[in-house]
């Protein structure tokens, strides 16, 4: 099947703000933002640290609202939306992960914007290194440690929400949970090394 | 095996509400002797920060872009979507037509056999001219029609297979 040209995709999105809502998702516009404003940065931050590029971050943040407007799914509560939104945002970076990436450099952080840390402040200085230590500590656990601690630790997630998140039991996300922990901590310690 | 504090869920509480450690003493000299809650504060506070800074450095996209592009997109998958029988009924009707013309090719085929079968049956009249006469008369009447669908279905088969995949 061929694509479609860029005329063709101009004539369907000039009529598109019209229809989009009524007929595309069942979410609207104005809805849409409130949601938006409210978990953009939160998915942000969760996209680029578990895929551990910002850039690539964009494109995913991208797909993921997309992704979420299209399953055009009912849900009960603001936190069961935002749930289901990291899910999808899980689901994304998973796909990541099974693909061969062209620049396939491990996740360590480094091509993060840590160049906004102002030299001769030291505490800037020293979060910048803490944030270097966590993102190489972080690359040296398994995808999954990374979505359960970020989801509990930075996002504070309950147990049972980021069991719905990751597809997983909640009995298990205690004891999963305690080991990445206690794994990680070990890294932090010893300086992300 | 699990180890356990009582009092993880009020440390996680004061890292992410950011009264950790000016605002809750007692639970920092807690965290000093208790391993379990030491691990937690290093693992919580290096988590929180983390997203606290990247949240701060986050420029994503105004809601209206990813709303227009997720539109775009959207009606395009659909227009996709629509245009998928058309497609599939442009590729059956070719199927058809190749067929069809297939088919003819064969009787046609058949046919020219017939005629040569009467070509060998004209040699063994041969003695008798009125009968070759009568039997060329006849192929000729038949074979015309005949050669036309054959070039007809070598015509149209190409046309098709066109038409087909055009689209594709």
């Amino acid at each position: 099947m061929r694509d479609m040209t860029i005329s063709e995709l101009e004539q369907i999105g000039a009529g598109a703000d019209v229809i989009a809502s009524e007929d595309t998702f069942r979410m609207d516009e104005d809805a849409f933002r409130l949601f938006y404003e409210r978990t953009a940065r939160p998915v942000w931050a969760y996209l680029s640290r578990m895929s551990g590029d910002a850039r690539l971050a964009d494109d995913l943040l991208q797909e993921a609202y997309y992704r979420f407007l299209r399953a055009n799914v009912t849900h009960e509560s603001d936190a069961h939306r935002r749930n289901y939104l990291f899910r999808i945002a899980t689901n994304l970076v998973k796909d990541l992960r099974r693909r061969p990436r062209e620049n396939d450099a491990p996740v360590t952080g480094d091509g993060e914007p840590m160049d906004h840390a102002d030299p001769q402040s030291a505490d800037v200085a020293n979060g910048a290194v803490r944030r270097l230590d966590l993102a190489r500590s972080m690359s040296r656990l398994k995808p999954r440690e990374r979505d359960l601690l970020w989801l509990a630790y930075a996002q504070g997630s309950s147990h049972k929400e980021i069991a719905e998140t990751l597809g997983l039991k909640t009995a298990s996300i205690k004891l999963l949970l305690f080991r990445a922990r206690r794994r990680l901590a070990g890294l932090l310690r010893e300086g992300g090394r | 095996m699990i180890a356990e504090c009582a009092r993880e869920t009020e440390i996680v509480e004061a890292v992410g509400f950011g009264r950790w450690p000016g605002q809750c003493p007692e639970l920092v000299a807690h965290a000093t002797s208790c391993e379990v809650c030491a691990d937690l504060v290093e693992v919580a506070r290096a988590l929180h920060g983390d997203r606290e800074a990247l949240c701060r450095e986050a420029q994503p996209p105004a809601a209206g872009m990813v709303w227009w592009r997720a539109t775009i997109r959207a009606r395009a998958e659909m227009a996709r979507t629509a245009t998928q029988p058309i497609s599939v009924l442009q590729g059956i009707a070719g199927a058809c037509i190749v067929g069809a013309a297939a088919g003819l090719a064969t009787v046609a085929w058949q046919s020219m056999r017939w005629v040569d079968r009467i070509g060998e049956l004209a040699v063994q009249l041969e003695s008798r001219r009125a009968d070759i006469a009568s039997a060329s008369t006849f192929a000729a009447a038949h074979g015309l029609p005949i050669l036309l669908a054959v070039a007809a279905g070598l015509v149209l088969a190409p046309l098709a297979l066109y038409i087909t995949l055009a689209d594709d």
